[in-house]
């Protein structure tokens, strides 16, 4: 069958080229200067009810809540929904929770849980000793074979735990565990009712099935889309160290997703929600002021920076590595990327973890001091600026952690700062996928791992200094380095924390001067965006943002 | 991206005329020389640049797309910076002008995955027939009846996320397309005059293919490539927008617009790249257009 | 005629079925081809601190570690069965997470056809009826159409109504406006595709002579548009629409990103991010069954509507003016 060609008239493409233009930066002007959110005043009382609505990037995979209690997402439902034992301030001060208090033996491998007695999960149950022993057992070991995974970061010396009466827990550990307590507080640590905990793991998955003792409960979910969460009308046990009493002020919390961040802080700033979760942080000057809060609560943790893999060349100097210290100047990162919410490092941990000291002396950026110790080290200025030794060239890979949405900005910086001094600094950047796949600490492929991560007690840096107790052994240096291997038994063997923090002062000393780590800044891994009548917001050791205590000023 | 196979068979007549290749290789001559349009010159100058762009982008910029400079960071565009800068301080035009290679190569590289593959299943099917043909009409028919975006974003995330791999899946994503337009244009021409007379002579098979089948078919091939290769570039963007092509510091016009848009506040990074994908890809379609008309 | 119809539409059906159980096998092998999968990538992250025996006994769990021709043969026994199995995600079962979002994406798919003919039927009015330079203008509509990405409609089409005219709010995504907004993103480039069909046929139609006749009659132009132009160009229309349902599903990715919609697109991304194979392999089999269905009443209303298509001897049907792959159905 034949069809007869159409006649066609040649089209007018030039001519819509240039109305698309036309139209084009007509909204380049008319997005520019987008009218501003209401601007309010702090203070004043606070007032009951309301509802807040927080846009978030994801609501992360399951529900599961052994499996995503640590997730940046769940984080901030859990929070809500369930209660700790004790609880851990900004700080890192301890504080009683549902534990009202506790002793430990000598040796710290015994502990003993006293808990209050009117708490009671929101199905009516009581939150008793044999609750929190079905929930420590299901932390240390999960349930495996029910697609329960433990929780990793709990301590793996623990034995066993026995209710002794209804309100007093007794917990063993095999070997001395100063980190127990501080570790209750932590984002992994949430009590569920033991009825939750015998689900199965496409049970627990459900949210609506997992019941916990918070100041709110799940009303509804919809997976990837929203959570809310209504208030808890009878809800009387939050920590004294949180300044409020009784039932939350806020009626209700939606957690909505909106995977765009420019879309999140769109809609705070046209008043469509009040709280942006993740905005970029190079916008948050813009939205400050025009009235909007920014909250960048530091968590508990190693402070963003470069385990440098000691076993590849010429890293195996400690000279270059020394180098790469000096090299990068982190006052240029804070003023490009961030803003002055952000700290620099002064250590390799954060400032706010009690027992951190100030070593920034140690690693200041001195371009000169740098090209100094690449020359001594015989990496000589190439024609075009790169060095070279032995006809090697001074080249670095570095692999942006696709867990920190600035990573990548910060890390085109550095290549450039380091371009400075000679280096030859390649990017290769990976999705979360293929970044976990083929990018790990202490591989021959990657000199410098960039480190973002979080914990609540300070014993936690002896699992990763040597290879000892299966170590993670982040700067590659086995157990071959004596001082290290010292400090590192002090620190896991200490029995009190005063004792503990001398080593840690002088631990911290020894891998800076050694070069192991490279710091760049304090790590903001929660960062919001609120609308001005948003006020009392609290924040916890791993920086989520606590509704219990806020309110909104209408 | 939603625009895909459905254009080129959408036109009844999608280049599948009957006519001998002579009669048509002496139509385009005289239509070159004697009815060009004004837009397709305009076109045809768009792609130049973008072709100059690619192979020559020192000539076009002296900044350097991957150095900023940080106190520069956010200019909106000036003279200085035709495009603006970006959020270290980078030239924009500069990163558009130097990524161009990358986004027209990957376009190429999906096209060309197309044109293989594609026309390589769509000869063998329409030339041998029989039980070859009946088998890769099965597999042709999958692939289509896959969702092409949603296919390329399968693909995508099983080879991992990088433009490479965005290209392979793109190309992999227009196979059935020119599988099925290569295979007609093989039966049409199979079944025609000349070449039922140049069988009688004792040609063989593969001369007929080779002499008469290929000219024939790369015909409509070609105008379907041409317009396919507008499509890649905006199913590359696509990828990227959801976060599936290159990482930074790489900058294809895709890429820059799926970082542009997380600061609203600079909406020049966004609208400057999508403006030259926007001119680009609407002008390889007008071009692909004329192919077809002057028949 | 019947009893080859009926052999017609058996065999039609029983093709269908097929390419619908080869996309669900070819999406599995597909996925399959790199190592690695979902749940060893969370439990690797550093944060979670876990052994590398802790992560062989989870990956066992979900049974990641048997042979992938084994986890294939599981996967396709189930299938057949109708059952789609357990998000490696989320833990939840897929029919359940597809069937939460499936109602979203439907009205989300069914406004942007409602658009995108709309918008196509105007323009082509437009195209034969309006003065040459807004004609010729109009003409130039759908290849600009097909010139933008998607994204950057959708972009701006939140820019303005949301963010500056508070037309709708991004948070209540499936609000009336919200949804017709995203509808036009979705439809924009779909109607560009019917347009060109229209306007071809209609080129087509207009110089045939009924047109002529039918004008010397003195019939107006709108009824001349509607009752001689259009009528023969319905059945070209129906056809590419036909094709472009499974491109609603494709698109409607990127718009349900853009407008925070939680339909089948945005589980799609939820899921690849994450390798969840069990939701992408169900989701890629929904997809090929609609467009086989879609396709499959086309074809078998086809020989019954349209005089001029008739079986052939072996049963089969040549659709008028179709895409040539109809032809491969040998």
């Amino acid at each position: 069958m034949k069809n007869p060609r159409p006649a066609r008239r040649p089209h007018r493409a030039g001519r819509a080229v240039t109305a698309a233009v036309g139209v084009l930066s007509a909204v380049l002007v008319a997005s520019g200067c987008t009218a501003g959110g209401a601007t309010g005043a702090g203070g004043g009382e606070p007032q009951e009810g309301g509802d807040l609505t927080f846009l978030i990037d994801s609501l992360g995979d399951t529900w599961v809540p052994n499996n995503s209690s640590i997730s940046s997402f769940q984080g901030h439902v859990w929070g809500h929904v369930t209660d700790k034992l004790v609880y851990v301030d900004a700080e890192g001060e301890v504080s009683p929770w549902v534990a009202e208090s506790w002793e430990q033996n000598d040796d710290v491998t015994e502990f003993t849980l006293h808990l209050r007695d009117d708490v009671t999960f929101s199905d009516g149950s009581p939150l008793d000793a044999a609750a929190v022993v079905a929930n420590l057992d299901i932390w240390a070991r999960g349930d495996i074979e029910a697609g329960i995974n433990p929780i990793g970061l709990f301590p793996k010396t623990y034995d066993r735990a026995e209710a002794v009466d209804a309100t007093t827990v007794k917990v063993y550990f095999s070997a001395p565990t100063l980190g127990f307590i501080p570790t209750l507080g932590y984002h992994g640590s949430i009590l569920l009712s033991p009825e939750t905990l015998a689900l199965p793991a496409e049970e627990q998955a459900d949210l609506a099935n997992d019941i916990g003792s918070g100041p709110f409960v799940v009303e509804s979910w919809a997976d990837g889309d929203q959570v809310v969460l209504t208030k808890r009308e009878d809800y009387d046990w939050a920590p004294e160290a949180l300044d409020h009493e009784g039932p939350a002020y806020l009626d209700s919390i939606t957690y909505k997703v909106l995977a765009e961040p420019s879309l999140r802080t769109s809609a705070v700033q046209s008043n469509q929600a009040q709280v942006a979760y993740n905005p970029s942080p190079q916008e948050l000057s813009f939205y400050e002021e025009q009235g909007f809060t920014v909250a960048a609560p530091r968590y508990l943790g190693f402070v963003n920076g470069f385990a440098v893999n000691t076993q590849v060349a010429p890293f195996d100097d400690v000279r270059v590595r020394q180098a790469l210290q000096q090299g990068i100047d982190r006052d240029e990162i804070l003023s490009t990327v961030y803003t002055d919410a952000w700290l620099p490092a002064e250590s390799f941990i954060q400032s706010n973890v009690p027992g951190a000291s100030d070593h920034a002396d140690e690693f200041a950026f001195d371009p000169d001091a740098a090209a100094a110790l690449l020359d001594e080290a015989g990496w000589v200025e190439g024609p075009d600026g790169v060095r070279e030794k032995d006809g090697e060239t001074l080249s670095l890979t570095l692999y942006p952690n696709p867990y920190l949405a600035t990573s990548q900005a910060v890390d085109e910086l550095v290549a450039q700062q380091l371009g400075a001094i000679g280096f030859d600094v390649d990017l290769q950047a990976y999705d979360v996928v293929t970044y976990t796949e083929r990018i790990a600490i202490g591989s021959d492929a990657v000199p410098a791992y960039e480190i973002t991560r979080s914990f609540i007690d300070a014993g936690t840096v002896a699992g990763i200094l040597t290879d000892a107790d299966n170590g993670e052994d982040w700067f590659n240096v086995g157990q071959g380095d004596e001082r290290l291997n010292e400090l590192r038994a002090g620190i896991s063997t200490a029995t009190s924390v005063d004792e503990r923090d001398v080593v840690l002062d002088e631990l911290q000393s020894h891998v800076l001067e050694q070069g192991y780590f490279v710091p760049l800044t304090q790590i903001v891994q929660r960062l919001y965006l609120q609308s001005p009548s948003l006020q009392g917001v609290s924040y916890n050791g791993v920086a989520y943002a606590n509704y219990y205590t806020a309110w909104l000023d209408r | 991206m939603t625009v895909t196979d459905a254009v080129p068979d959408a036109v009844p007549d999608a280049g599948s005329g009957t006519a001998g290749p002579g009669t048509r290789r002496r139509g385009r001559l005289r239509s070159l020389r004697e009815r060009t349009p004004a837009t397709v010159l305009l076109a045809f100058a768009v792609v130049a640049l973008v072709v100059a762009w690619s192979l020559l982008p020192g000539v076009f910029t002296h900044h350097d797309p991957a150095a900023g400079v940080p106190a520069d960071m956010f200019q909106p565009p000036s003279a200085a910076h035709w495009f603006g800068t970006d959020h270290l301080g980078r030239d924009v035009y500069a990163r558009v002008v130097h990524g161009t290679a990358s986004s027209v190569t990957s376009a190429l590289v999906a096209v060309a995955i197309g044109v293989l593959v594609g026309g390589l299943v769509g000869l063998l099917a329409g030339f041998l027939g029989g039980l070859v043909d009946t088998v890769l009409a099965r597999f042709v028919d999958v692939l289509l009846a896959i969702p092409s975006f949603l296919l390329a974003v399968v693909v995508v995330s099983a080879l991992g996320f990088d433009t490479v791999n965005a290209a392979i899946a793109t190309g992999v994503s227009a196979v059935a397309v020119f599988a099925r337009v290569m295979r007609s244009e093989v039966l049409t021409t199979r079944s025609a005059v000349f070449v039922e007379a140049a069988q009688l002579l004792g040609a063989s098979r593969w001369q007929v293919l080779v002499q008469h089948v290929l000219p024939n078919a790369s015909r409509s091939v070609l105008q379907l490539a041409v317009l396919q290769f507008g499509l890649s570039i905006l199913v590359i963007a696509g990828l990227a927008f959801l976060g599936y092509g290159d990482p930074p510091p790489a900058s294809d016009w895709g890429l820059l617009i799926s970082i542009g848009k997380d600061y609203p506040l600079a909406p020049w990074l966004v609208y400057a790249p999508a403006a030259v994908t926007v001119a680009t890809v609407l002008s390889v379609n007008r071009i692909s257009r004329w192919l077809r008309t002057t028949d | 005629m019947t009893r080859a119809y009926a052999a017609y539409a058996a065999r039609r059906l029983g093709q269908a079925v097929v390419v619908v159980l080869l996309a669900y096998v070819f999406t599995f092998l597909v996925i399959s081809v790199l190592p690695g999968d979902p749940v060893t990538t969370t439990l690797r992250n550093p944060q979670n601190n876990f052994s590398e025996e802790e992560i062989a006994r989870i990956v066992a769990y979900y049974g990641l570690d048997q042979p992938v021709w084994v986890q294939l043969w599981e996967s396709l026994s189930r299938f057949v069965v109708g059952d789609l199995g357990l998000s490696l995600r989320s833990n939840l079962p897929v029919a359940d997470l597809i069937g939460d979002v499936l109602g979203s994406t439907l009205r989300l798919a069914t406004g942007a056809l409602a658009v995108a003919l709309v918008l196509a039927f105007a323009i082509a009015f437009g195209v034969r009826h309006l003065p040459g330079p807004l004609s010729r203008a109009l003409r130039s509509f759908p290849s600009l159409f097909l010139s933008i990405p998607n994204f950057l409609i959708g972009l701006l089409l939140l820019q303005w109504f949301s963010f500056q005219l508070g037309l709708f709010l991004v948070v209540d995504a499936e609000g009336g406006w919200a949804t017709f907004f995203a509808a036009v993103a979705l439809g924009v480039p779909v109607s560009a595709q019917i347009a060109e069909v229209l306007i071809a046929n209609l080129d087509h139609a207009a110089r045939q002579e009924y047109a002529n006749l039918a004008r010397s009659r003195g019939l107006g132009g709108v009824r001349l548009f509607t009752l001689h132009l259009l009528k023969p160009s319905a059945l070209p229309v129906v056809t590419v629409v036909a094709l472009t349902v499974g491109e609603l599903l494709g698109g409607s990715l990127i718009t349900e990103s853009i407008f925070g919609r939680n339909g089948v697109g945005s589980l799609v991304q939820r899921s690849v991010g994450t390798q969840d194979l069990p939701v992408i392999q169900a989701v890629v089999a929904l997809a090929a069954v609609v467009f086989v269905v879609v396709n499959l009443v086309a074809d078998l209303v086809y020989p019954l509507l349209d005089p001029r298509v008739r079986l052939g001897a072996t049963g089969r049907a040549t659709r008028r003016r179709t895409r040539p792959v109809q032809e491969v159905d040998a």
